[in-house]
Protein backbone atom coordinates (compact mmCIF):
# COMPACT_ATOMS: atom_id res chain seq x y z
CA UNK A 1 0.00 0.00 0.00
CA UNK A 2 1.56 3.31 -0.84
CA UNK A 3 3.17 5.01 1.57
CA UNK A 4 1.42 8.25 0.92
CA UNK A 5 -1.75 7.37 1.62
CA UNK A 6 -1.16 5.78 5.19
CA UNK A 7 -0.41 9.10 6.01
CA UNK A 8 -3.27 11.01 4.31
CA UNK A 9 -5.39 8.87 6.23
CA UNK A 10 -3.74 8.85 9.42
CA UNK A 11 -3.29 12.58 8.80
CA UNK A 12 -7.13 13.30 8.12
CA UNK A 13 -8.02 11.32 11.03
CA UNK A 14 -5.99 13.45 13.28
CA UNK A 15 -7.40 16.66 11.25
CA UNK A 16 -11.08 15.43 11.94
CA UNK A 17 -10.20 14.72 15.86
CA UNK A 18 -8.85 18.72 15.62
CA UNK A 19 -11.64 20.05 14.14
CA UNK A 20 -13.90 18.24 16.88
CA UNK A 21 -11.73 20.02 19.84
CA UNK A 22 -11.49 23.52 18.31
CA UNK A 23 -14.58 24.19 17.53
CA UNK A 24 -16.30 25.68 20.77
CA UNK A 25 -19.18 23.84 22.49
CA UNK A 26 -21.64 26.88 21.72
CA UNK A 27 -21.16 28.29 18.33
CA UNK A 28 -24.27 29.87 18.53
CA UNK A 29 -25.11 32.03 21.61
CA UNK A 30 -28.30 29.82 22.99
CA UNK A 31 -30.47 30.18 25.22
CA UNK A 32 -30.82 28.44 28.23
CA UNK A 33 -34.06 26.74 27.03
CA UNK A 34 -32.43 26.04 23.63
CA UNK A 35 -30.01 24.43 25.22
CA UNK A 36 -31.91 22.05 27.33
CA UNK A 37 -33.97 21.24 24.32
CA UNK A 38 -30.69 20.26 22.36
CA UNK A 39 -29.33 18.10 25.54
CA UNK A 40 -32.53 16.30 25.81
CA UNK A 41 -35.03 16.62 23.07
CA UNK A 42 -32.78 16.71 20.13
CA UNK A 43 -31.93 13.10 19.69
CA UNK A 44 -35.91 11.67 19.01
CA UNK A 45 -37.83 15.21 18.39
CA UNK A 46 -34.91 16.60 15.98
CA UNK A 47 -33.93 20.43 15.65
CA UNK A 48 -37.08 21.42 14.44
CA UNK A 49 -39.22 19.77 16.57
CA UNK A 50 -40.21 17.76 13.46
CA UNK A 51 -39.32 13.88 14.54
CA UNK A 52 -37.84 13.95 11.70
CA UNK A 53 -34.21 12.20 12.85
CA UNK A 54 -33.63 8.53 12.61
CA UNK A 55 -34.25 7.73 16.16
CA UNK A 56 -37.40 9.58 15.88
CA UNK A 57 -38.27 8.28 12.73
CA UNK A 58 -37.99 4.71 14.21
CA UNK A 59 -39.77 5.55 17.82
CA UNK A 60 -42.64 7.31 15.87
CA UNK A 61 -41.92 10.91 18.01
CA UNK A 62 -44.53 13.05 17.75
CA UNK A 63 -43.73 16.46 15.74
CA UNK A 64 -43.70 18.81 18.24
CA UNK A 65 -45.64 21.20 16.09
CA UNK A 66 -48.34 19.63 15.10
CA UNK A 67 -51.83 20.07 16.03
CA UNK A 68 -51.83 17.08 18.29
CA UNK A 69 -49.25 18.15 20.43
CA UNK A 70 -50.42 21.93 20.29
CA UNK A 71 -54.02 21.80 21.33
CA UNK A 72 -52.91 19.67 24.50
CA UNK A 73 -53.06 22.59 27.35
CA UNK A 74 -49.41 23.43 29.25
CA UNK A 75 -50.47 20.89 32.09
CA UNK A 76 -50.44 18.46 30.00
CA UNK A 77 -47.59 19.25 28.00
CA UNK A 78 -45.32 19.94 31.24
CA UNK A 79 -46.81 16.26 32.57
CA UNK A 80 -45.64 14.68 29.61
CA UNK A 81 -42.13 16.10 29.87
CA UNK A 82 -42.09 15.07 33.77
CA UNK A 83 -43.71 11.91 33.51
CA UNK A 84 -42.50 10.92 30.02
CA UNK A 85 -45.55 8.76 27.82
CA UNK A 86 -45.25 5.81 26.24
CA UNK A 87 -41.68 5.41 24.60
CA UNK A 88 -40.97 8.92 25.74
CA UNK A 89 -38.57 8.66 29.10
CA UNK A 90 -39.76 10.99 31.72
CA UNK A 91 -37.35 13.90 32.52
CA UNK A 92 -38.91 15.26 35.78
CA UNK A 93 -36.09 13.95 38.03
CA UNK A 94 -33.95 15.42 36.24
CA UNK A 95 -35.27 19.00 34.49
CA UNK A 96 -36.41 21.38 37.31
CA UNK A 97 -40.18 22.41 37.08
CA UNK A 98 -38.84 25.60 35.65
CA UNK A 99 -36.96 24.20 32.75
CA UNK A 100 -39.90 22.33 32.14
CA UNK A 101 -42.47 25.59 31.87
CA UNK A 102 -39.39 27.21 29.47
CA UNK A 103 -39.69 23.62 27.29
CA UNK A 104 -43.23 23.91 27.16
CA UNK A 105 -43.42 27.31 26.30
CA UNK A 106 -40.44 26.09 23.88
CA UNK A 107 -42.99 23.93 22.31
CA UNK A 108 -45.23 26.36 22.00
CA UNK A 109 -42.94 29.09 20.01
CA UNK A 110 -42.26 26.34 16.84
CA UNK A 111 -43.97 27.39 13.57
CA UNK A 112 -47.45 26.02 13.72
CA UNK A 113 -48.36 23.27 10.54
CA UNK B 1 -18.19 -37.10 26.30
CA UNK B 2 -21.05 -36.82 23.48
CA UNK B 3 -23.75 -34.53 24.18
CA UNK B 4 -26.31 -36.92 25.26
CA UNK B 5 -30.11 -37.04 26.29
CA UNK B 6 -29.93 -36.94 29.55
CA UNK B 7 -27.11 -34.63 29.85
CA UNK B 8 -29.17 -31.69 27.81
CA UNK B 9 -32.40 -32.62 29.93
CA UNK B 10 -30.43 -32.34 32.85
CA UNK B 11 -29.09 -28.35 31.55
CA UNK B 12 -32.13 -27.82 30.61
CA UNK B 13 -33.92 -28.44 34.06
CA UNK B 14 -31.14 -26.17 35.52
CA UNK B 15 -31.62 -23.63 32.96
CA UNK B 16 -35.22 -23.36 34.27
CA UNK B 17 -34.67 -23.63 38.15
CA UNK B 18 -32.35 -20.85 37.39
CA UNK B 19 -34.81 -18.69 35.41
CA UNK B 20 -36.97 -19.17 37.79
CA UNK B 21 -34.90 -18.74 41.32
CA UNK B 22 -33.54 -15.28 40.23
CA UNK B 23 -35.98 -13.34 37.48
CA UNK B 24 -38.83 -13.12 39.76
CA UNK B 25 -37.12 -10.47 41.94
CA UNK B 26 -34.71 -9.15 39.17
CA UNK B 27 -35.12 -5.87 38.37
CA UNK B 28 -31.70 -4.68 37.55
CA UNK B 29 -31.08 -3.17 34.27
CA UNK B 30 -27.37 -1.88 32.62
CA UNK B 31 -26.02 1.22 33.23
CA UNK B 32 -27.27 3.01 30.26
CA UNK B 33 -31.14 1.73 31.00
CA UNK B 34 -30.65 3.42 34.45
CA UNK B 35 -29.18 6.49 33.23
CA UNK B 36 -31.69 7.00 30.29
CA UNK B 37 -34.82 5.51 32.07
CA UNK B 38 -35.54 3.50 29.01
CA UNK B 39 -35.90 -0.32 28.49
CA UNK B 40 -32.88 -1.64 26.76
CA UNK B 41 -35.24 -2.71 24.05
CA UNK B 42 -35.48 1.30 22.87
CA UNK B 43 -31.41 0.78 21.87
CA UNK B 44 -31.64 -2.76 20.95
CA UNK B 45 -33.51 -5.08 19.05
CA UNK B 46 -31.71 -7.60 20.59
CA UNK B 47 -28.20 -7.16 22.57
CA UNK B 48 -25.81 -5.90 21.51
CA UNK B 49 -27.76 -5.24 17.85
CA UNK B 50 -28.51 -1.64 17.81
CA UNK B 51 -31.81 0.13 16.70
CA UNK B 52 -31.37 3.75 14.88
CA UNK B 53 -31.79 5.41 18.48
CA UNK B 54 -29.20 2.99 19.99
CA UNK B 55 -26.70 4.08 17.12
CA UNK B 56 -27.95 7.84 17.90
CA UNK B 57 -26.97 7.62 21.47
CA UNK B 58 -23.51 5.77 20.78
CA UNK B 59 -22.92 8.75 18.07
CA UNK B 60 -23.70 11.52 20.41
CA UNK B 61 -21.05 9.93 22.91
CA UNK B 62 -23.32 7.75 25.46
CA UNK B 63 -24.42 11.16 27.79
CA UNK B 64 -28.55 11.31 27.41
CA UNK B 65 -30.03 11.12 30.69
CA UNK B 66 -33.15 11.52 32.39
CA UNK B 67 -32.13 11.15 35.79
CA UNK B 68 -30.77 13.52 38.67
CA UNK B 69 -27.49 14.87 38.68
CA UNK B 70 -25.00 16.61 39.92
CA UNK B 71 -24.56 19.63 38.92
CA UNK B 72 -23.03 23.09 38.14
CA UNK B 73 -23.41 25.81 35.75
CA UNK B 74 -20.70 27.16 34.18
CA UNK B 75 -20.19 30.76 34.53
CA UNK B 76 -17.16 33.31 34.62
CA UNK B 77 -13.85 32.16 34.67
CA UNK B 78 -15.68 28.36 35.98
CA UNK B 79 -15.95 25.36 34.77
CA UNK B 80 -19.37 23.88 34.49
CA UNK B 81 -20.16 20.36 35.80
CA UNK B 82 -22.43 17.63 34.71
CA UNK B 83 -22.00 14.50 37.20
CA UNK B 84 -24.50 11.22 37.24
CA UNK B 85 -25.49 10.96 41.02
CA UNK B 86 -25.45 6.82 40.09
CA UNK B 87 -22.43 5.74 39.38
CA UNK B 88 -22.75 4.27 35.92
CA UNK B 89 -21.22 0.19 36.03
CA UNK B 90 -23.10 -2.96 34.93
CA UNK B 91 -22.00 -6.68 35.20
CA UNK B 92 -23.04 -9.20 32.61
CA UNK B 93 -21.83 -12.74 34.03
CA UNK B 94 -22.20 -15.31 31.23
CA UNK B 95 -22.43 -19.15 31.99
CA UNK B 96 -22.03 -21.84 29.14
CA UNK B 97 -21.95 -25.11 27.82
CA UNK B 98 -19.89 -26.64 24.61
CA UNK B 99 -19.83 -30.19 23.33
CA UNK B 100 -18.40 -30.81 19.83
CA UNK B 101 -19.05 -33.68 17.41
CA UNK B 102 -15.66 -35.10 18.11
CA UNK B 103 -13.74 -34.27 21.19
CA UNK B 104 -9.96 -32.47 21.20
CA UNK B 105 -7.46 -35.17 21.66
CA UNK B 106 -6.58 -36.12 24.95
CA UNK B 107 -9.51 -33.64 26.29
CA UNK B 108 -12.88 -34.11 27.77
CA UNK B 109 -15.60 -33.17 25.83
CA UNK B 110 -18.91 -31.63 26.70
CA UNK B 111 -17.60 -28.35 28.90
CA UNK B 112 -19.21 -26.63 31.70
CA UNK B 113 -18.04 -23.11 32.63
CA UNK B 114 -19.37 -21.62 35.43
CA UNK B 115 -19.09 -18.79 34.42
CA UNK B 116 -17.64 -18.80 31.49
CA UNK B 117 -16.66 -14.49 31.62
CA UNK B 118 -18.24 -12.10 34.11
CA UNK B 119 -17.69 -8.68 32.59
CA UNK B 120 -17.91 -5.51 34.61
CA UNK B 121 -18.79 -2.43 32.24
CA UNK B 122 -18.19 1.75 33.04
CA UNK B 123 -20.89 2.53 30.99
CA UNK B 124 -22.69 5.92 30.83
CA UNK B 125 -21.84 9.78 30.76
CA UNK B 126 -18.54 11.29 32.26
CA UNK B 127 -20.23 14.86 32.02
CA UNK B 128 -21.40 16.56 29.22
CA UNK B 129 -20.17 15.63 25.92
CA UNK B 130 -17.99 12.63 27.20
CA UNK B 131 -18.80 9.11 27.74
CA UNK B 132 -17.91 5.57 27.91
CA UNK B 133 -18.66 1.74 27.10
CA UNK B 134 -15.28 0.23 29.24
CA UNK B 135 -15.52 -3.28 29.94
CA UNK B 136 -12.59 -5.24 31.58
CA UNK B 137 -13.86 -8.98 32.02
CA UNK B 138 -12.97 -12.13 33.95
CA UNK B 139 -12.90 -14.58 31.98
CA UNK B 140 -12.21 -19.03 33.73
CA UNK B 141 -9.84 -19.64 31.29
CA UNK B 142 -7.51 -17.31 32.29
CA UNK B 143 -8.56 -16.85 35.54
CA UNK B 144 -8.02 -13.25 35.97
CA UNK B 145 -9.51 -9.93 34.97
CA UNK B 146 -8.65 -7.96 31.70
CA UNK B 147 -9.00 -5.01 29.87
CA UNK B 148 -11.48 -5.72 27.48
CA UNK B 149 -13.70 -3.49 24.77
CA UNK B 150 -13.57 0.21 25.32
CA UNK B 151 -14.81 3.11 23.63
CA UNK B 152 -14.43 6.67 25.07
CA UNK B 153 -15.71 9.28 23.23
CA UNK B 154 -16.58 13.66 22.94
CA UNK B 155 -19.02 13.72 21.16
CA UNK B 156 -21.21 17.47 20.14
CA UNK B 157 -23.54 18.55 17.37
CA UNK B 158 -24.12 21.50 14.80
CA UNK B 159 -25.80 21.95 11.41
CA UNK B 160 -23.92 22.05 8.55
CA UNK B 161 -25.44 23.53 5.31
CA UNK B 162 -28.61 23.44 6.90
CA UNK B 163 -28.51 19.49 8.22
CA UNK B 164 -27.18 18.27 11.32
CA UNK B 165 -23.74 17.06 11.83
CA UNK B 166 -22.89 14.88 14.42
CA UNK B 167 -19.04 14.45 15.37
CA UNK B 168 -17.11 13.23 17.93
CA UNK B 169 -13.97 11.91 18.77
CA UNK B 170 -12.89 8.22 20.12
CA UNK B 171 -10.26 6.41 21.95
CA UNK B 172 -10.72 2.73 21.86
CA UNK B 173 -8.59 -0.82 21.60
CA UNK B 174 -10.20 -2.62 19.71
CA UNK B 175 -10.95 -1.82 15.40
CA UNK B 176 -14.55 -1.15 14.66
CA UNK B 177 -15.72 -1.40 18.36
CA UNK B 178 -16.36 2.15 17.67
CA UNK B 179 -18.87 1.43 14.63
CA UNK B 180 -22.74 2.13 15.00
CA UNK B 181 -23.70 -1.24 13.28
CA UNK B 182 -23.60 -4.84 13.41
CA UNK B 183 -22.17 -5.64 10.15
CA UNK B 184 -18.62 -5.32 11.23
CA UNK B 185 -15.81 -7.08 13.10
CA UNK B 186 -16.45 -6.37 16.65
CA UNK B 187 -19.99 -5.92 17.04
CA UNK B 188 -21.12 -8.92 14.38
CA UNK B 189 -22.76 -12.44 14.68
CA UNK B 190 -22.31 -14.26 16.23
CA UNK B 191 -23.14 -12.39 19.28
CA UNK B 192 -21.95 -14.68 21.34
CA UNK B 193 -19.78 -17.91 20.93
CA UNK B 194 -17.91 -20.76 22.57
CA UNK B 195 -14.26 -20.15 24.16
CA UNK B 196 -12.88 -23.59 23.50
CA UNK B 197 -14.45 -24.72 20.39
CA UNK B 198 -11.96 -24.97 17.43
CA UNK B 199 -12.31 -22.17 15.02
CA UNK B 200 -10.63 -21.51 11.46
CA UNK B 201 -6.93 -20.90 11.56
CA UNK B 202 -6.96 -17.94 8.36
CA UNK B 203 -8.62 -14.72 9.90
CA UNK B 204 -8.05 -11.12 8.70
CA UNK B 205 -6.51 -8.79 10.69
CA UNK B 206 -9.30 -6.10 10.76
CA UNK B 207 -11.77 -9.42 12.25
CA UNK B 208 -10.28 -9.70 15.82
CA UNK B 209 -7.00 -10.13 15.40
CA UNK B 210 -5.94 -6.65 17.04
CA UNK B 211 -8.65 -6.58 19.55
CA UNK B 212 -7.89 -5.40 23.06
CA UNK B 213 -4.05 -5.42 21.79
CA UNK B 214 -4.10 -1.75 20.24
CA UNK B 215 -4.66 1.70 21.14
CA UNK B 216 -6.55 3.81 19.18
CA UNK B 217 -7.41 7.40 18.60
CA UNK B 218 -9.92 9.17 16.29
CA UNK B 219 -12.49 10.86 15.16
CA UNK B 220 -15.78 10.50 13.27
CA UNK B 221 -18.77 12.33 11.85
CA UNK B 222 -22.36 11.47 10.61
CA UNK B 223 -23.97 14.46 8.47
CA UNK B 224 -27.90 14.59 7.82
CA UNK B 225 -27.81 11.57 9.94
CA UNK B 226 -26.96 10.00 6.38
CA UNK B 227 -23.37 10.06 5.78
CA UNK B 228 -20.84 8.76 8.32
CA UNK B 229 -17.44 9.01 8.07
CA UNK B 230 -14.78 7.55 10.80
CA UNK B 231 -10.97 7.38 11.16
CA UNK B 232 -8.67 5.64 13.38
CA UNK B 233 -5.32 5.59 14.17
CA UNK B 234 -3.83 2.56 16.06
CA UNK B 235 -0.43 1.72 17.79
CA UNK B 236 0.20 -1.53 19.91
CA UNK B 237 -0.50 -1.46 23.13
CA UNK B 238 -0.01 -4.94 24.42
CA UNK B 239 -1.89 -5.79 28.10
CA UNK B 240 0.41 -7.50 30.10
CA UNK B 241 3.49 -6.25 28.43
CA UNK B 242 6.44 -4.40 29.40
CA UNK B 243 6.09 -0.49 28.43
CA UNK B 244 7.58 1.01 26.16
CA UNK B 245 7.03 -1.65 23.60
CA UNK B 246 10.13 -3.98 23.00
CA UNK B 247 7.90 -6.50 20.62
CA UNK B 248 8.68 -9.62 22.14
CA UNK B 249 6.23 -12.28 22.60
CA UNK B 250 3.44 -10.37 20.50
CA UNK B 251 2.83 -11.44 16.95
CA UNK B 252 1.97 -8.07 15.93
CA UNK B 253 3.88 -4.93 16.86
CA UNK B 254 2.77 -2.13 14.51
CA UNK B 255 5.40 0.13 13.05
CA UNK B 256 4.15 3.40 12.57
CA UNK B 257 0.91 4.24 12.71
CA UNK B 258 -1.85 1.63 11.47
CA UNK B 259 -4.93 3.68 10.17
CA UNK B 260 -8.52 2.36 9.76
CA UNK B 261 -11.03 3.71 7.74
CA UNK B 262 -14.98 3.89 7.80
CA UNK B 263 -17.50 5.33 5.30
CA UNK B 264 -21.45 4.30 5.59
CA UNK B 265 -24.46 5.41 3.99
CA UNK B 266 -27.53 5.04 6.15
CA UNK B 267 -31.67 5.51 5.86
CA UNK B 268 -34.11 5.00 7.89
CA UNK B 269 -37.58 5.47 7.85
CA UNK B 270 -40.30 4.41 10.40
CA UNK B 271 -40.15 0.84 9.09
CA UNK B 272 -37.27 0.21 7.57
CA UNK B 273 -33.19 1.45 8.46
CA UNK B 274 -30.16 0.48 5.56
CA UNK B 275 -27.04 1.10 5.93
CA UNK B 276 -23.84 0.34 3.29
CA UNK B 277 -20.48 1.08 3.47
CA UNK B 278 -17.04 0.26 3.70
CA UNK B 279 -14.41 -0.03 6.03
CA UNK B 280 -10.72 -0.92 6.22
CA UNK B 281 -7.41 -0.91 7.38
CA UNK B 282 -3.89 -1.06 6.58
CA UNK B 283 -1.17 -2.27 9.36
CA UNK B 284 2.69 -2.10 9.33
CA UNK B 285 3.89 -5.33 11.68
CA UNK B 286 6.99 -6.77 13.23
CA UNK B 287 5.99 -10.06 14.77
CA UNK B 288 8.30 -10.22 18.32
CA UNK B 289 10.21 -7.37 17.30
CA UNK B 290 9.92 -3.47 16.58
CA UNK B 291 12.51 -3.40 14.22
CA UNK B 292 13.57 -5.58 11.24
CA UNK B 293 11.51 -7.07 8.03
CA UNK B 294 7.40 -6.51 8.24
CA UNK B 295 4.73 -7.70 7.25
CA UNK B 296 2.43 -5.45 5.19
CA UNK B 297 -1.97 -5.85 5.52
CA UNK B 298 -4.27 -4.26 4.07
CA UNK B 299 -7.90 -5.07 4.71
CA UNK B 300 -11.07 -3.78 2.02
CA UNK B 301 -14.45 -4.69 3.23
CA UNK B 302 -17.57 -3.67 2.83
CA UNK B 303 -20.92 -4.25 4.37
CA UNK B 304 -24.49 -3.75 4.81
CA UNK B 305 -27.46 -4.01 7.34
CA UNK B 306 -31.01 -3.81 6.86
CA UNK B 307 -33.77 -3.98 9.72
CA UNK B 308 -37.43 -4.23 8.50
CA UNK B 309 -39.88 -3.30 11.12
CA UNK B 310 -42.79 -5.32 10.41
CA UNK B 311 -46.71 -3.46 11.56
CA UNK B 312 -48.61 -6.75 10.63
CA UNK B 313 -46.88 -8.77 13.04
CA UNK B 314 -46.68 -6.79 16.03
CA UNK B 315 -43.62 -4.87 14.88
CA UNK B 316 -41.29 -7.95 14.99
CA UNK B 317 -38.36 -6.86 13.46
CA UNK B 318 -36.29 -8.85 10.60
CA UNK B 319 -32.61 -8.03 10.20
CA UNK B 320 -30.35 -9.02 7.14
CA UNK B 321 -26.58 -8.18 7.92
CA UNK B 322 -23.01 -9.05 5.47
CA UNK B 323 -19.94 -8.25 5.17
CA UNK B 324 -16.79 -9.24 2.80
CA UNK B 325 -13.47 -8.37 3.62
CA UNK B 326 -10.62 -8.24 0.79
CA UNK B 327 -6.84 -9.07 2.71
CA UNK B 328 -3.56 -8.59 0.96
CA UNK B 329 -0.71 -9.13 2.45
CA UNK B 330 3.22 -9.03 2.04
CA UNK B 331 4.85 -11.21 4.44
CA UNK B 332 8.33 -9.96 5.04
CA UNK B 333 9.22 -10.94 8.28
CA UNK B 334 7.05 -14.37 8.61
CA UNK B 335 8.53 -15.32 5.11
CA UNK B 336 12.32 -14.73 6.42
CA UNK B 337 11.42 -16.09 9.60
CA UNK B 338 10.54 -19.24 7.56
CA UNK B 339 6.78 -19.21 8.60
CA UNK B 340 5.75 -18.34 4.61
CA UNK B 341 6.65 -20.15 1.43
CA UNK B 342 6.01 -17.08 -0.43
CA UNK B 343 5.61 -13.07 -0.03
CA UNK B 344 2.53 -11.96 -1.05
CA UNK B 345 -0.81 -13.54 -0.04
CA UNK B 346 -4.84 -12.64 0.01
CA UNK B 347 -7.71 -14.35 2.18
CA UNK B 348 -11.13 -13.58 1.31
CA UNK B 349 -13.83 -13.58 3.87
CA UNK B 350 -17.38 -13.12 3.57
CA UNK B 351 -20.63 -13.92 6.26
CA UNK B 352 -24.14 -13.40 6.37
CA UNK B 353 -26.77 -13.52 8.44
CA UNK B 354 -30.52 -13.25 8.62
CA UNK B 355 -32.32 -12.70 12.38
CA UNK B 356 -35.65 -12.66 12.66
CA UNK B 357 -36.82 -11.02 16.52
CA UNK B 358 -40.08 -12.01 17.85
CA UNK B 359 -40.32 -9.08 19.59
CA UNK B 360 -38.25 -8.94 22.04
CA UNK B 361 -39.04 -12.28 23.19
CA UNK B 362 -36.78 -14.36 21.10
CA UNK B 363 -34.95 -14.06 17.74
CA UNK B 364 -33.59 -16.62 15.68
CA UNK B 365 -30.44 -15.95 13.54
CA UNK B 366 -28.92 -18.24 10.41
CA UNK B 367 -25.81 -17.10 9.09
CA UNK B 368 -23.09 -18.24 6.45
CA UNK B 369 -19.69 -17.76 6.24
CA UNK B 370 -16.69 -18.73 3.91
CA UNK B 371 -12.97 -18.15 3.98
CA UNK B 372 -10.61 -18.46 1.25
CA UNK B 373 -7.21 -17.52 0.20
CA UNK B 374 -3.87 -18.16 -0.73
CA UNK B 375 -2.60 -21.94 0.31
CA UNK B 376 0.75 -21.42 2.06
CA UNK B 377 2.11 -24.85 4.26
CA UNK B 378 4.05 -22.66 5.99
CA UNK B 379 2.12 -20.23 6.69
CA UNK B 380 -1.15 -22.54 7.47
CA UNK B 381 1.06 -25.93 9.16
CA UNK B 382 -0.36 -29.00 9.80
CA UNK B 383 -1.25 -29.10 13.12
CA UNK B 384 -3.93 -31.49 15.11
CA UNK B 385 -6.92 -30.22 15.58
CA UNK B 386 -6.18 -26.41 14.76
CA UNK B 387 -3.72 -26.93 11.44
CA UNK B 388 -3.84 -27.53 8.16
CA UNK B 389 -2.58 -30.76 6.78
CA UNK B 390 -2.73 -29.61 2.72
CA UNK B 391 -2.27 -25.66 3.80
CA UNK B 392 -5.41 -24.22 2.41
CA UNK B 393 -7.17 -21.75 4.52
CA UNK B 394 -10.83 -22.45 2.90
CA UNK B 395 -13.12 -22.69 5.67
CA UNK B 396 -16.83 -22.97 4.96
CA UNK B 397 -20.05 -23.36 6.95
CA UNK B 398 -23.12 -22.18 8.86
CA UNK B 399 -24.04 -20.79 12.43
CA UNK B 400 -27.67 -20.99 13.34
CA UNK B 401 -28.43 -19.29 16.84
CA UNK B 402 -31.75 -18.77 18.88
CA UNK B 403 -32.19 -16.54 21.81
CA UNK B 404 -35.27 -16.66 24.44
CA UNK B 405 -35.05 -13.76 26.48
CA UNK B 406 -38.04 -14.22 29.57
CA UNK B 407 -36.56 -10.90 30.43
CA UNK B 408 -34.33 -8.02 28.42
CA UNK B 409 -32.03 -8.46 30.85
CA UNK B 410 -31.31 -12.20 30.52
CA UNK B 411 -30.36 -14.00 27.18
CA UNK B 412 -30.78 -17.89 27.11
CA UNK B 413 -29.43 -18.86 24.12
CA UNK B 414 -28.65 -22.33 21.92
CA UNK B 415 -26.32 -22.46 19.37
CA UNK B 416 -24.82 -24.46 16.79
CA UNK B 417 -21.81 -24.10 14.31
CA UNK B 418 -21.58 -26.47 11.56
CA UNK B 419 -18.36 -26.43 9.23
CA UNK B 420 -18.41 -27.74 5.51
CA UNK B 421 -14.61 -27.27 5.39
CA UNK B 422 -12.43 -26.43 7.90
CA UNK B 423 -8.27 -25.37 7.39
CA UNK B 424 -8.25 -26.67 3.74
CA UNK B 425 -10.39 -30.03 3.35
CA UNK B 426 -13.54 -31.77 4.79
CA UNK B 427 -12.19 -34.78 6.14
CA UNK B 428 -8.49 -35.18 7.60
CA UNK B 429 -7.84 -31.52 7.19
CA UNK B 430 -5.35 -31.53 9.83
CA UNK B 431 -3.44 -34.85 8.66
CA UNK B 432 -4.46 -36.20 12.02
CA UNK B 433 -7.52 -37.84 10.59
CA UNK B 434 -10.17 -35.20 11.86
CA UNK B 435 -13.30 -34.39 10.02
CA UNK B 436 -14.44 -30.70 9.49
CA UNK B 437 -17.46 -31.44 10.52
CA UNK B 438 -16.26 -32.78 14.31
CA UNK B 439 -15.46 -29.35 14.83
CA UNK B 440 -19.97 -28.53 14.77
CA UNK B 441 -20.33 -27.66 18.56
CA UNK B 442 -23.34 -27.40 20.48
CA UNK B 443 -23.45 -23.78 22.71
CA UNK B 444 -25.51 -23.38 25.24
CA UNK B 445 -25.37 -19.77 27.23
CA UNK B 446 -26.89 -18.13 29.88
CA UNK B 447 -26.29 -14.59 30.27
CA UNK B 448 -27.22 -12.43 32.86
CA UNK B 449 -27.25 -8.73 32.70
CA UNK B 450 -27.38 -6.33 35.30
Amino acid sequence: MPRIFVHLVARAGVFVCLIGLALPVDVHAQSDVAKVYKTNCVLCHAADGSGNSSSGKALGAKDLASNEVQKKTDAELAEVIAKGKGKMPAFGAKLKPEDIKQLVAYIRAMPKK
Amino acid sequence: MKLTRPLLCLMAVGTVILILGTSRDTRAVPSYSRQTGMPCATCHFAPPELTPFGRKFKLDGYVLTTKPEVTDDKKDHNSGLRLLEAFPLSVVFDTSYTATKSPQPATQNGNFQFPQDVSLFLAGAWGSHVGSFAQVTYTAQGNHFSWDNTDVRYANTHDLFGKSLAYGITFNNNPTVEDLWNSTPAWGFPFTASNVSPTPAAKAIINGALAQDVAGFGGYTMWNEHLYIGSTIYRSQHLGGAQPNPGTGFGFNIRGLAPYWRVAWQTVTKNNSLQFGTYGMHVKSSPNAITGPTNGYTDWAFDFQYDRTIPQFKNDVLSFRGTYIRENSSLGATFAAGGASQLGHHLNTAQANLEYHYGTKLSGTAGLFNVAGTPDPLLYAQASVFGSANGDPRSNGYTLNVSWWPQQNIDLAVQYSGYLRFNGAQTNYDGAGRKAGGNNAVFLLARFVF
